[in-house]
């Protein structure tokens, strides 16, 4: 991770109503103006700092899916290493959590569905989910 | 710099609107027969709800007892449709909004949990899928409450928000697919009724709704599909600009709003007029199973047309008419669908799946040209437009067939 107090090269204009002049002129043609994925249809730079911000730390709360839906949302800041500083942080932890905890949780499925019987014993038959929903009869029209 | 492009005909850019409102249409039933074809091999599948309480079904009854049983069916469907309606306006009248966005957010986690985790449940003992508690949960816990967060906020990726809303939309039919046969098809027909009497009717709870967010300005809370808005290649940077703060403005009084589902609701917005115009969508009710002591809930879905004045101020046109029903033309150039159509559409072809696929073929190509038809007549007259009839219609020769 770059130093991610540094001012930033990238001039991300914030001011979203001469961003279409000024993008056509800039030299810096590589450079996103929008954080978002949805471009001009998304959210501003102040915006996105609180949003990347808050769906990081939502994520904690077991949500791996938030962190990539984080990272889906912000793939600008993710592609364009040196733009929006402020974002990245954030993004980048969100791509780092979802990667680790997305490994432990295959590596745990698949143990466990590959292993079967012979790597756990009887408890194997009490975890997995068909037997768990015909004990709490969860599935109880079928 | 466009001046060597040619400028868009309204062909070009209409028929991109309706390909992107066609398309998620299309999953949405495509996944529902995918459902139904897969998960229901045994046609002996009973579910006790709402719908369900004065007449259950069975095959060795007469038609006539199961045309009657469905009519009263839906009839006490309908009942509590309108009471939870009026309970819903009467909250909005109070300005109960948190309390309201709080019940919406929670009802969307409760489709979304419980709903889908069921169907996959069944998913998993079908195929016996060795999966373990542990990490079925945890899936489904980051499943549904991302989507809470997608269709909550209104500014989530455009593309999560369209895609939860697509399964929203399969869920809730496919639940309804598992209602008796007779009892699907009378409640359908019972609930356009509804709709349509809700919303003319001067006493109507969505005609009522209405008025109410007029009169503050307010949104209505909806589960409405949103398309991306076709951006304009050949128009200067100015006209640009104020769509795109126009759509956001919109979006951030959307804000501190909740959303509800929204059945029976088409809004169509043309994107080569600027014209600040109005969005119509329908109130309509979900419902939650009774199950083993589950308690049942409604979630009353809320529709009304909105008057947006905030657009491109070079036209000078003040708000349109009131339309109260159907399709009507949003702002900022993007189509807006009812999460209730994509419901309905996809329960009549999720029922036509359950024997065999030409008859699927049928109903998808009927409901293709309603909404296409539709989505023409709204461009030329551009004025709101009942979006279902045409699709009933077409429905129904076909079903004769």
């Amino acid at each position: 991770m770059e130093a991610s107090q540094a001012p930033s090269n990238a001039t991300p204009n914030p001011n979203p109503n001469n961003d279409f002049t000024n993008n056509g002129n800039s030299i810096l043609s590589s450079t996103p103006v929008w954080p978002t994925i949805d471009g001009p249809f998304g959210l501003s730079e102040e915006e996105s700092l609180s949003y990347a911000r808050r769906f990081y730390k939502f994520g904690y709360a077991l949500l791996p899916w938030l962190w990539a839906v984080n990272c889906f949302y912000f793939w600008p800041v993710l592609r364009h290493s040196r733009s929006f500083p402020r974002i990245r942080p954030y993004v980048l932890r969100s791509a780092v959590g979802f990667t680790v905890f997305s490994a432990l949780l295959s590596s745990w499925a698949l143990t466990f569905a590959i292993g079967g019987e012979r790597l756990f014993g009887p408890i194997w038959d009490q975890l997995v989910m068909y037997n768990v929903a015909d004990q709490l009869g969860l599935t109880g029209w079928s | 710099m466009d001046q060597n492009q040619r400028p868009k005909t309204l062909l070009d850019s209409l028929g991109e609107e309706i390909i992107r409102i066609l398309a998620p249409v299309s999953i949405c039933m495509f996944l529902v027969v995918l459902l139904v074809s897969i998960l229901n091999s045994n046609s002996s599948t009973s579910v006790t709800s709402i719908a369900t309480i004065a007449y259950a079904e069975t095959s060795s009854d007469s038609s006539w007892d199961k045309f009657v049983g469905a009519l009263l069916n839906s009839l006490a469907f309908v009942a509590v449709v309108t009471v939870v309606t009026f309970i819903l306006v009467l909250l909005f009248y109070l300005r109960c909004t948190k309390f309201l966005k709080i019940y919406m957010g929670f009802s969307s986690f409760v489709v979304l949990g419980f709903m889908g985790g069921e169907i996959a449940l069944i998913f998993i003992e079908k195929f016996s899928v060795p999966i373990d508690c542990i990490t079925f949960l945890v899936v489904l816990f980051n499943f549904a409450a991302v989507g809470v967060l997608a269709v909550f906020m209104s500014q989530m990726a455009i593309f999560v928000t369209q895609g939860y809303l697509v399964l929203i939309g399969m869920l809730v039919a496919y639940w309804f697919t598992l209602l008796p046969e007779w009892t699907t098809w009378v409640l359908l027909v019972a609930m356009a009724l509804y709709d349509l009497a809700a919303v003319l009717l001067p006493v109507g709870p969505l005609r009522l709704l209405v008025e109410l967010a007029v009169s503050r300005d307010e949104d209505i809370p909806a589960l409405v599909y949103e398309a991306r808005p076709v951006t304009h290649r050949d128009s200067g940077s100015g006209e640009n600009t104020v769509q795109r703060r126009v759509w956001r403005e919109r979006r951030n009084v959307r804000q501190d709003l909740e959303d509800n589902l929204n059945l029976n609701g088409n809004v169509v917005s043309d994107a080569n007029s600027s014209v600040g115009t109005v969005q119509s969508s329908h109130n309509d009710t979900r419902i939650a199973r009774v199950e083993e002591g589950q308690v049942s809930e409604r979630d009353a879905e809320l529709s009304a047309p909105l008057i947006d004045h905030r657009m491109n101020g070079q036209d000078g046109t003040s708000a349109e008419s009131l339309v109260l029903e159907g399709m009507g033309l949003g702002s900022s150039g993007a189509i807006k669908l009812g999460l209730g159509d994509f419901i309905f559409y996809s329960v009549l072809v999720g029922r036509a799946a359950m024997y065999d696929f030409m008859a699927v073929y049928a109903c998808y190509l009927a409901i293709v040209a309603g909404l296409g038809i539709t989505l023409m007549l709204l461009a030329f007259y551009q004025k709101a437009l009942p979006a279902l009839p045409v699709s009933i219609a077409l429905e129904s020769i076909c079903q004769q067939c």
